[in-house]
């Protein structure tokens, strides 16, 4: 199948965004920020999130980047930009949705640009951004 | 709100850390510490020891010789939950492999003071790393941008 710009990349599903994974995660990064692992800490900020952990931004992100590989193979990233307008929660449902924007050729490699966002049913985007993708022979 | 209890920073002492070099070093993903990041995404181990792309926020950073908790120091911080992202930019070159030893360095692309929409001062920090491989070709560059806020959280 060829890749043509306008196609909808196939979504990845969280179903569920773990606290248990956020602990793990602020421990590798050895990342102090308690919104990551203490939900007193989020309800007292002057944001609302009431007792809910806030998931670390590189976390939301590889959502998107697991959408990528299961459509265009594990090493195809070239690029991601990305922005967090929104927080993502603990216990969310997320789903990583992408559209592709532009076909191309770069450095002898069919390459696709890609619009990448992390939507939640309620909240809208959560997360959104940009990649930019090797396509395999299957898909070029 | 705090808003009484955080002095401003000197903007002479936020504009000064642009140019600020990390002293670079190494860094070799551990399968343990692959296989734990990649079970955090919800994926499966990817094949062939690739280390899955989201180790591109801390191998390059720690690997340059800083840390979350020093970069948050940096920008002078009023609380480690004072940090906002405004975004990452990961650029790949090669994908990243289990037990090779990468070379990183790093340092702060840019440092200034703006306004949020809603009034609220922050300091924008950008910082940017290069990861190497053992022959010397560049792998990655990551670029952060964390907004340090002022009064507001």
């Amino acid at each position: 199948m060829t890749v043509l710009e306008g196609d909808a990349i196939p979504e990845w599903v969280m179903e569920r965004v773990s606290p248990e994974r956020m602990r793990t995660m602020a421990a590798i990064l050895r990342d102090p920020n308690p919104v990551h692992w203490d939900r007193d800490a989020v309800d007292a900020l002057p944001l609302g999130l009431g007792k809910r952990t806030i998931n670390q931004g590189p976390l939301g992100l590889s959502y998107m980047i697991n959408m990528l590989h299961a459509w265009a193979g594990p090493d195809c990233i070239r690029r991601i930009v990305m922005r967090f307008p929104q927080t993502v929660l603990d216990e969310e449902r997320v789903v990583a949705r992408g559209t592709v924007t532009a076909v191309r050729e770069g450095n002898g490699v069919r390459v696709a640009d890609c619009d990448i966002w992390l939507e939640h049913d309620a909240r809208g985007t959560l997360l959104e951004g940009t990649a930019t993708v090797a396509l395999p022979a299957q898909l070029s | 709100m705090t808003s009484a209890t955080h002095p401003l920073p000197p903007l002479a002492s936020i504009e000064a850390l642009a140019g600020h070099e990390f002293p670079g070093g190494e860094y070799t993903v551990a399968h343990w510490e692959n296989f734990l990041l990649t079970e955090c995404t919800g994926a499966q181990l990817l094949p062939g020891g690739m280390v899955h792309p989201v180790a591109l926020f801390h191998i390059p950073m720690v690997g340059a010789g800083t840390s979350i908790a020093e970069m948050f120091a940096l920008g002078q911080a009023e609380s480690d939950l004072s940090i906002i992202i405004e975004s990452y930019d990961w650029e790949m070159f090669e994908p990243l492999r289990e037990e090779t030893r990468y070379s990183a360095s790093g340092s702060i692309v840019s440092a200034e003071r703006c306004t949020s929409d809603a009034g609220n001062l922050f300091d924008r920090i950008v910082f940017r790393f290069l990861l190497h491989n053992p022959s010397g070709a560049l792998v990655a560059r990551t670029t952060i941008t964390w907004h340090y806020t002022r009064n507001t959280l």
